[in-house]
């Protein structure tokens, strides 16, 4: 055992020292260049931040007593970005949603070389291409985010591919000939099984944003991308995750683990004969939990069942801008379309259920314009109809204005 | 034997890791790229390109540091974009 173990240090150390070998011209260079007010060491930072405003609309809500519209979201993100030396860099971002105020983000990075930066703290999860780069109000297109495994739909908010992680990671972006590929490969806390207020099991969900590991084990995960024409304009990435969700001495639970993959895809051309700019994002991603037992609720004799507990989940949007037009009206319009499906584990007993209490899948379907106001502002409207597995149609009209400065 | 087995594959997607960081080198397709197309080409990839004229030289240094840990463009497509909005600006 102790042997493969050194095994793994000396690996690491190859890798590390010989990716710094190949960087030492390129170091030698940095150095020669750098003097009076570019040298290293002087602090440069920068505030930015993003804010927005929204509004919903039900509209085929019949129930007299329901409220059917509602100015009902607004907030505001500072983000601080420190660049301390030409290797270390801190970013955080404090999010301010709806009057709740959550520390989004706070990650330190060192760059080892061209190609290797660490960094360590909360940061967005490295899983899928939404966290990390779709997710900021002021870049999501729509008024909302993809249809995703949430409190909205679930007993409790996954976070299986979006919000934040504790731990360290690794990542880069490496030119391979004609094409590029980049990486990000974490440690972090992992997930835990989800609990209501009581304490008790919500019956196989599972919580990827812990502040608080709740037992030894870490979970490892990463993302390869791979852009395979020199133009960038395709990027497809894989994901995969795994860590143990069970409290640390839970005899029932301690072993149980979780595994989720996820692939995504972004297409971004300009194409001249339309004077447009097309654009296809996508991401699928997929979670199983291990067979357990867990308490039927509601049951006063304490029985348990199990089930197949994988949940599915993806969604793909195509936007279409004629930025190339001359019309400045136009060059400023983008007309949206997505379409978005979660299936939950068809035999929990937690989940949308159809009429004869099995589960199934869930789909929303959206359609969507934005008008830029500049580049990074814009004012966004989308009609969405959602159907469950029951039959049930849900109608929502949103509007949202995005702004980032 | 199943963590020793989760061990050597950690050992040998290191290993590969190191070879492909060491063996790669870009053609003369990407490394005569200017930072105008290199601009034009990762921005959009996400958001809308932004304005050179939205931020001082030293904002897109630290915007550069940003995007590349963000976006994971390559250090060298970092430099050229941040040198040409710098110029531009």
């Amino acid at each position: 055992m102790k042997k493969i173990e050194l095994l793994i240090v000396t690996t690491l150390l190859i890798s590390l020292s010989t990716g710094y070998a190949q960087d030492s011209t390129q170091t030698e260079l940095n150095k020669s260049r750098l003097s009076g007010t570019d040298a290293s060491g002087n602090t440069k930072m920068l505030l930015t931040a993003v804010a927005w405003f929204g509004f919903q609309a039900h509209l085929n809500d019949t129930v007299k007593t329901d409220v059917k519209n509602n100015f009902n979201s607004y907030g505001f993100s500072p983000m601080f970005l420190w660049k301390l030396s030409d290797k270390l860099f801190f970013e955080s971002e404090i999010e301010i949603n709806n009057g709740e105020f959550e520390l989004e983000f706070a990650k330190l990075s060192y760059s080892l070389n061209k190609y290797i930066t660490i960094g360590a703290g909360r940061m967005l999860t490295p899983f899928g291409a939404y966290a990390e780069r779709w997710e900021p109000v002021h870049i999501e297109r729509f008024p909302n985010a993809p249809l995703r495994p949430d409190d909205d739909l679930l007993p409790d908010n996954t976070h299986l591919f979006w919000g934040a992680i504790m731990g360290v990671d690794v990542r880069g972006g490496i030119p391979m000939g004609s094409a590029n590929m980049n990486y990000s490969l974490y440690v972090s806390n992992g997930p835990s099984l989800a609990k209501d207020e009581t304490g008790a099991l919500l019956g196989g969900v599972v919580q990827y944003e812990n502040l608080d590991d709740n037992n030894n084990n870490k979970e490892v995960g990463g993302r390869i991308g791979f852009l395979p024409f020199s133009n960038s304009s395709l990027e497809i990435g894989f994901s995969g995750k795994h860590g143990i969700a069970g409290d640390e001495g839970d005899s029932a639970y301690k072993n149980i683990g979780a595994t989720a993959y996820a692939f995504d895809l972004n297409y971004v051309k300009a194409f001249k004969p339309l004077k447009s700019i097309i654009g296809i994002r996508s991401q699928f991603n997929s979670v199983t939990i291990d067979k357990s037992n867990y308490i039927i609720p509601d049951d006063s004799t304490g029985a348990t069942y199990t089930f197949d507990n994988t949940l599915q989940n993806y969604f793909m949007q195509v936007s279409f801008r004629p930025a190339l037009s001359k019309n400045k009206f136009l060059q400023n319009i983008e007309l949206l379309f997505r379409y978005n499906a979660i299936t939950p584990p068809k035999d929990a007993v937690w989940g949308p259920k159809d009429t004869n209490g099995k589960g199934g899948t869930i789909t929303r379907t959206d359609i969507g314009l934005c008008y830029w106001l500049s580049w990074r502002t814009g004012l966004r409207f989308a009609y969405e109809t959602q159907k469950n597995p029951d039959g049930e149609k849900n109608n929502q009209f949103l509007i949202r204005f995005a702004t980032g400065f | 034997m199943k963590k020793k087995k989760n061990i050597l594959s950690i050992v040998l997607t290191t290993f590969l890791f190191a070879v492909i960081i060491n063996s790669c080198a870009p053609t003369s397709k990407i490394t005569d790229k200017s930072g105008a197309q290199l601009w034009g080409e990762n921005c959009m990839r996400c958001h809308n390109a932004p304005s050179p004229a939205d931020y001082s030289d030293t904002q897109w240094e630290t915007i550069g540091m940003h995007m590349k840990l963000r976006a994971n463009i390559s250090d060298v497509e970092r430099e050229k974009i941040v040198a040409f909005l710098q110029s531009a600006n």
